[in-house]
């Protein structure tokens, strides 16, 4: 039955057909495109993405997990269309009251905590920011984005740890010459005894005890011990003032762990100033409640700590509204510089790109902060010294003619900060 | 060549052994480094001592960390509170008037404390100009005297009973009909007039009246005759190729100064493409800033002032009677060739003076009228709201206070008690009032005897529309909230008025008739509007002239002038101590006021010239007896001054100003007295006797000199280049260079080298900061003085360090005379480090303290100083300062707060002890601890903020982009920083291609990076050289 085949053909061919458009219509997904990290317009608008993600998401979401709201990974397939994935990130409130389906079901999935609204963001940048999240998500290698985060922080400690590693191999040195030396003098001191009694002379035996513990050997460890006192003391006098690993009590028990290590949440979120202004900036609690409004208790302390925000912002979590001005929360301070010494967070983050944990440390794994660096002048001019400068990515840097012209014709490898200036008093004293 | 000697004292003119040994020194104060045998502190004991307390603090240090509290900025979300970047300055439009001037500013606050105030360069009057009050004023706004609430008979109260207190007392006053005084400075704000009105129409039984301490109203009352209307007009000074000063000080004190300045200014800095300038004569008593700045100088007496005006107007062409010669020579002169030139300028000239007579002012408007300056240069089109007063009301208050006819007397932010010649009739009058209330934000002179202060806040607190000129308005809005409870006074106004709107709503509902929907962007750009075309109608010289009276002017004896200095005026800000330690531009004196005496007439005293002006500043104490009353004040020789007459400033003496200003000179307002229709301001048959005793002035000119000659015995005579270079603008139009030739001979000089292959640093890439100063638009206001001292937390250590020659000034004006010292040529020149790229100081540094930057910056690291003060002794331009005591109050920091110390339990009587006054420290610039040199850092700081907002954008930096903290506050931009290299820039391009630059000690090879711009007087001739100085070369 040659026709019924062909009948049976182009019915299923029909079938097909029409459930495929059937199914792309009801099950529409939101159309993100890919991102090849060879066009350059798609990168672009990916990095648009990068900078507005970091800068209004990741205080509640993930790419992969779900952290205050969900991971944002694969919400292109669970939403209708692009109109209301735009409408949702616009103003969520407003969707879920025109009754959407899909917008209420989020909504009481969560327990009705509203999503903050960001009327600000255009469709596009919507669109771009989704763009970053699913190469993000597809592990595309963008171009713009550093190796990886912490690189720079990991190799720090390292150099640390080879420090301390090296003044080892200096113990083992020495103790080894101090044993080498006590051999040698047991064998000159024999040798000795040998050739004066082979001249005949009558050498009276001297007990070992009697050897070490008499007044030249005291002198001796008394001197070495004053260099040592003045050694420590001077070292000591040095370091007055300076405070690594300074970690006080806090008056809110605020783990960077959680937040940032755990929860992923940019250091930007809460330390909006680190590249407009001189100071990083503490959040005040305007910063906190962003997201506390909803997430009312924490893995580790509960209810407790973050009733205390509650406190400070004048917040009744019963009522869901600030009830009075919000109090002032006095942290205590851990970096301090001394007044003589001017630092500005935006010259070392925003233009000299340096990442926080170079001089913060891992600040993801502190479960209380501490004070990682020494902040001491050394530490400072010597990662001037070492540091290159983004010469070539930076027009103001144009005025360093020289530096340019030997760079390219290759005499110079690269231009530190030192080179430019910056070990001058008056870079950072006055 | 200029050959002329200059000179900025006495000694110096005269190479006094004195003068010569204080000249070598460079700190003029000496320490006694022996102790006597047996007491004290010994070496031996100072080394003890210190090795146990080194120890103890290292222990104590050691063992507890100091713990610092970090507070965010937290914001109420329930309210819309401006976003705040702390670190981060913002800036708020605003306006300064003080009545007599008006300043388009910019407010900087940083974490919502203003900080500085720069010009608002937007604005259409001042252009971005500012003068040394505006600059001031922010730590008027931190001034610890101020009331912190209402007071109710002395006592604070709230004000809800204070209103409800004096609007009772009104209510009953009223239903009486008695009558109530509402007394205030001049009206210039839109709102303030609108809350009189308010008053008055709630308490019909008000008479109003304004008055000004230092008032203009001749010239308000002249104009009334002469044009129809008793208005102040603009003077298009750019417009005037001839200008003609009598006692005016239009550059200073008078009207609109700062605004006149940039008008001023435009058409005196001549350049090699366009030579030419306007000829200012100036004919006065004393010398001032405008004086100063003029080509002609003619001294005349005060009384003659009216004949010298007749005879001109007669040379001119009025007809007039009474023609007389006057009594200087030069004077006589000066109007011949004055009326010339005058005669060859018509309708591009300008007569004004300064002084409130109304004869005078009418002949001056019958003069304008001759030459037909109106409508061009005189434009009557434009008229000032300032210096609103009216002398025969007050006069009229007075005289009715007297006889008891006022129940109720409310002073609008006046001080009668104290500013006005009826001081104790006012004084009585408040006492006896039934109701007596004030404004002023302190308990003053006049507050102090009312019953009621109700306290105004500050201009940086406040709302209000300030209405200077025709058509221009400026906006004021607070840069913090109210720091004390303080009210505006319209809004109290307003509220005792029954109308308890806020005043933020209330100005916005006046700005409607004025801006329209416009109010936003008005209150945003600080102003609205812009003044109209020059026009408006000419003087009616017939009338003018027939309404001058006829009373013959014939002084008897001593005359006296009551002049206003630039950075005290009136008295008002006499509490603020950057006024009163910036030094008058003149006289150079701090911290007081004194009679200034003409040279002649001091030698006539029988003073010899080491009496006169001392090199250890104890001057004479001079008794003056005027109309049965004596004042007792320092004697201070003013040069220029006119012969047979003396000045006294006003504005001094206050008694409750506050802990700066109280008791500083002697209040001379007592011995004013109502003259033709209004206040005079001179007097005469004055007696002169000196007391025998002396006064420790605070005068700082007479050290930290250059040394221009070779007057040093130790020194081997060699060339010396002048500090001061000036030519003349004839000399100058046939020759660029000069006045400056010498500096080709030594250009060429250095152009060869000893040491072929050695190159200090080329700065070939890179920026190499430099500044130029251009010493014909600099008219020695002071306001960049007063502008570095804010902007660089420079301290003010009061009149007892600056007599001891210890300010702390990074940098000075130096004033210079030339010539005839009855009536010298004066020049200004601003110094302060000069970054010399082959500094003296940094190589005597035995610490490193002081080096050089490769920017070219002479860097200072107080941190690293240790005091030896070898680089202060081995700077030649004299431009470091030593903390001889700790005048930031680092010892004592927090002791002022709770009282635990006080004022007077520190030697550095510093003024800035407490938190409130702190909150006007440059949080980016530190403040130095005794012990250490400090200097002029080039405003480092705002260097690097400038390279940094350039980094943060990617883009190379530009010209203009810094600023240093002395080029935003001129007015006359004489002050322009810059990158060397920066080929396009106006610093490099005034470097390499100006005729008149010049470096000072050039021919030392300091390679300083300031230039000096040869001075161009427009005279014909060159001044008689009072002494010559050869140069052996």
């Amino acid at each position: 039955m040659h026709s019924c085949k062909q009948i049976r053909g182009v019915l299923t061919l029909i079938v097909l057909v029409l459930s495929l458009a059937f199914s792309s219509r009801t099950f529409a997904a939101v159309a993100i495109p890919d991102v090849d990290p060879a066009d350059a317009a798609m990168v672009d608008k990916a990095k648009k993405g990068m900078e507005l993600y970091k800068a209004n998401c990741t205080a509640c979401h993930a790419v992969d997990r779900k952290v205050v709201g969900p991971a944002l990974a694969g919400t292109w397939d669970r939403w209708e269309n692009e109109a209301k994935l735009v409408a949702w990130v616009q103003n969520s409130s407003k969707l879920i009251a025109s009754g959407d389906p899909y917008a209420n079901k989020i909504f009481n999935e969560y327990n009705k905590s509203v999503m903050q609204s960001f009327p600000q963001l255009t469709a596009e940048q919507i669109i771009d920011m989704f763009i970053y999240i699913k190469a993000k998500d597809a592990g595309v290698a963008l171009p713009f984005e550093a190796p990886a985060p912490g690189a720079a922080a990991a190799g720090a400690p390292a150099a640390a740890t080879n420090e301390g590693d090296a003044t080892w191999y200096i113990w083992a040195l020495v103790g080894f010459l101090v044993v080498l030396a006590g051999l040698l003098w047991g064998v000159t001191s024999k040798l000795d005894k040998a050739v004066k009694e082979s001249e005949g002379q009558v050498v009276e035996e001297v007990s070992i005890d009697k050897k070490i513990f008499n007044k030249k050997t005291l002198k001796v460890l008394l001197l070495i011990g004053s260099i040592l006192l003045v050694f420590n003391i001077f070292n000591g006098a040095i370091d007055l003032g300076r405070s690594q690993g300074y970690a006080p009590d806090q008056p809110i028990k605020f783990s960077h762990a959680l937040h940032v290590g755990q929860n992923q949440i940019e250091c930007q979120y809460c330390h909006s100033g680190v590249e407009k202004s001189k100071h990083a900036g503490i959040p005040g609690t305007q910063i906190c409640m962003n997201c506390h409004k909803y997430v009312q208790q924490g893995p580790k302390y509960g209810k407790d700590e973050i009733a205390k925000i509650y406190d400070y912002a004048g917040w009744n979590p019963d009522k869901q509204q600030f009830e009075r001005a919000p109090k002032n929360i006095e942290w205590v301070k851990i970096h301090n510089l001394p007044d003589h010494v001017y630092f500005n967070h935006a010259q070392h983050v925003k233009v000299g790109g340096i990442d926080c944990q170079t001089c913060h440390g891992k600040v993801g794994e502190y479960e209380v902060m501490k004070q990682f660096a020494p902040l001491s002048m050394g530490w400072c001019i010597n990662c001037h010294r070492q540091t290159e400068v983004k010469f070539a990515d930076n027009n103001y840097y144009s005025v360093f003619q020289k530096y340019h012209d030997e760079l390219k014709k290759g005499t110079k490898g690269k231009v530190t900060v030192e080179d430019i200036g910056g070990t001058e008093c008056q870079k950072c004293h006055y | 060549m200029s050959n002329k000697k200059y000179w900025s004292s006495l000694e110096e003119l005269n190479e006094t052994p004195a003068y010569k040994e204080q000249a070598a020194k460079e700190f003029n104060y000496e320490v006694d480094t022996n102790e006597p045998e047996g007491e004290g502190t010994n070496r031996r004991d100072f080394l003890k001592a210190m090795g146990f307390s080194v120890s103890v603090a290292a222990l104590a240090t050691a063992c507890k960390i100091p713990t610092h509290k970090a507070i965010p900025y937290t914001m109420d979300l329930r309210k819309q509170v401006p976003e705040v970047t702390p670190g981060v300055a913002d800036y708020f439009a605003s306006t300064f008037c003080d009545g007599t001037d008006f300043v388009s500013v910019l407010v900087k606050t940083r974490e919502g404390r203003p900080i500085k105030i720069e010009g608002n360069s937007d604005a259409p009057l001042t252009l971005g100009g500012t003068n040394a009050k505006a600059q001031a004023s922010v730590l008027s706004l931190y001034d610890v005297t101020r009331l912190a609430t209402p007071t109710v008979k002395g006592k604070k109260a709230s004000w809800s009973k204070t209103d409800a207190e004096i609007t009772d007392k009104l209510a009953a006053i009223a239903a009486e009909g008695g009558k109530i005084a509402l007394v205030t400075g001049s009206l210039s704000s839109v709102v303030t007039k609108k809350a009189i009105d308010a008053f008055v129409a709630k308490y019909p039984t008000t008479t109003v009246v304004s008055y000004d301490a230092i008032s203009k109203y001749a010239v308000r009352k002249a104009n009334q005759v002469s044009l129809g209307a008793a208005i102040i007009p603009t003077v298009h000074f750019d417009k005037a190729e001839v200008i003609v000063g009598f006692n005016a000080d239009f550059l200073g004190t008078d009207v609109s100064s700062t605004e006149n300045t940039k008008k001023y200014i435009a058409n005196r800095v001549p350049t090699k493409a366009n030579p030419k300038m306007s000829r200012h004569h100036q004919f006065q008593s004393t010398m001032t800033i405008t004086g100063a700045s003029a080509d002609y100088r003619y001294p005349i007496k005060p009384s003659e002032e009216k004949q010298a005006l007749i005879n001109l107007l007669s040379k001119v062409g009025g007809s007039i009677s009474g023609v007389a010669a006057l009594s200087g020579k030069d004077a006589n002169e000066g109007i011949d060739k004055v009326a010339a030139e005058l005669l060859a300028n018509k309708g591009k000239s300008v007569v004004v003076s300064g002084t409130n007579d109304v004869d005078v002012q009418l002949l001056v408007n019958a003069i304008n009228g001759v030459l037909g300056n109106y409508g061009s240069v005189i434009d009557t089109a434009n008229t000032y709201n300032l210096k609103t007063g009216n002398d025969e009301s007050l006069a009229t208050l007075a005289n009715d206070l007297k006889n008891g006819a006022y129940k109720g007397i409310i002073l609008l932010g006046a001080n009668p008690v104290y500013n006005t010649p009826y001081g104790d009739i006012f004084k009585d009058a408040i006492k006896k009032a039934t109701l007596s209330v004030s404004t002023a934000d302190r308990p003053d002179e006049s507050a102090q005897f009312c019953q009621y202060v109700a306290p105004d806040s500050h201009y940086l607190e406040s709302w209000d529309i300030i209405q200077p000129k025709t058509g221009v308005y400026g906006f004021v809005q607070p840069a913090i909230v109210t720091l004390f409870e303080t009210r505006q006074a319209a809004e109290s106004l307003f509220n005792w008025a029954g109308n308890t709107t806020p005043i933020a709503q209330i100005v916005q509902n006046e700005s409607a008739a004025i801006t329209g929907a416009g109010y936003q962007s008005a209150v945003q750009a600080g102003f609205y509007g812009t003044p109209g075309a020059a026009g408006g109608a000419s003087a009616n010289v017939a009338a003018s002239v027939a309404a001058v009276s006829s009373a013959s002017t014939a002084p008897k004896g001593l005359e006296v002038l009551f002049y206003e200095k630039v950075g005290i005026g009136d008295g008002t800000f006499a509490n603020n101590p950057f006024l009163q330690e910036m030094p008058n531009p003149v006289s150079k004196v701090t911290w007081d006021n004194y009679v200034c005496v003409p040279y002649s007439y001091a030698k006539t005293l029988g003073l010899s010239e080491n009496d006169i002006q001392p090199a250890d500043k104890n001057v004479p104490i001079a008794k003056v007896t005027m109309n049965g009353k004596s004042i007792e004040l320092p004697l201070v020789v003013q040069f220029g001054q006119a012969a047979n007459t003396i000045a006294i400033a006003l504005g001094y003496g206050r008694e409750k100003a506050g802990r700066a200003g109280d008791l500083v000179g002697k209040n001379a307002y007592p011995f004013l007295k109502a003259g033709n229709g209004a206040t005079s301001y001179r007097t005469d048959g004055a007696t002169l006797e000196l007391t025998g005793k002396k006064y420790e002035l605070g005068l700082n000119q007479t050290y930290h000199t250059l040394m221009e000659d070779n007057n040093l015995p130790m020194r081997p005579k060699r060339f010396r280049s002048a500090i001061v270079k000036e030519t003349t603008l004839a000399d100058f139009q046939k020759n660029d260079h000069s006045g400056n030739e010498d500096r080709e001979h030594i250009k060429e000089h250095f152009s060869k080298s000893l040491y072929d292959g050695y190159k200090p640093n080329d700065y070939k890439q890179g920026h190499h900061w430099g500044m130029t100063v251009d010493l014909n638009a600099c008219i020695g206001c002071g306001a960049c003085v007063v502008s570095c001292n804010i902007e660089n937390n420079v301290p003010v250590v009061g009149k007892r360090q600056v007599y001891r020659s210890q300010e702390m000034h990074w940098m000075r004006i130096d004033r210079y005379y030339n010539g005839n010292p009855d009536n010298p040529d004066v020049a200004f020149q601003p110094m302060m480090c000069q970054h010399c790229d082959n500094a003296p100081c940094e190589n005597v540094c035995p610490v490193n303290a002081t080096n050089h930057s490769s920017e070219g910056l002479n860097q200072m690291a107080y941190n690293r100083c240790i005091g030896t003060r070898y680089c202060a002794n081995n700077c030649p331009y004299k431009v470091r300062r030593f903390n001889w005591l700790d005048y930031q109050g680092v010892d004592s920091f927090g002791k002022f707060n709770d009282g635990a110390m006080t004022f007077n339990d520190t030697e550095a009587q510093s003024y800035m002890f407490e938190d409130l006054t702190r909150m006007v420290l440059n949080p980016d610039v530190v403040t130095r601890s005794r012990g250490v040199i400090e200097k002029c850092s080039f405003c480092v700081q705002r260097i690097q903020e400038g390279k940094l907002t350039a980094k943060k954008e990617g883009r190379p930096l530009k010209d203009g982009d810094i600023k240093t903290a002395c080029q935003t506050a001129c007015p006359t931009n004489a002050i322009v920083f810059g990158d060397q290299n920066n080929k396009e820039g106006v610093v490099a391009q005034t470097f390499d291609q100006s005729g008149r630059n010049y470096f000072v000690l050039e021919e030392q090879h300091f390679l300083s990076s300031v230039g000096y711009q040869v001075k161009v007087r427009n005279k014909t001739e060159e001044p008689a050289n009072y002494f010559i100085h050869k140069p052996g070369i």
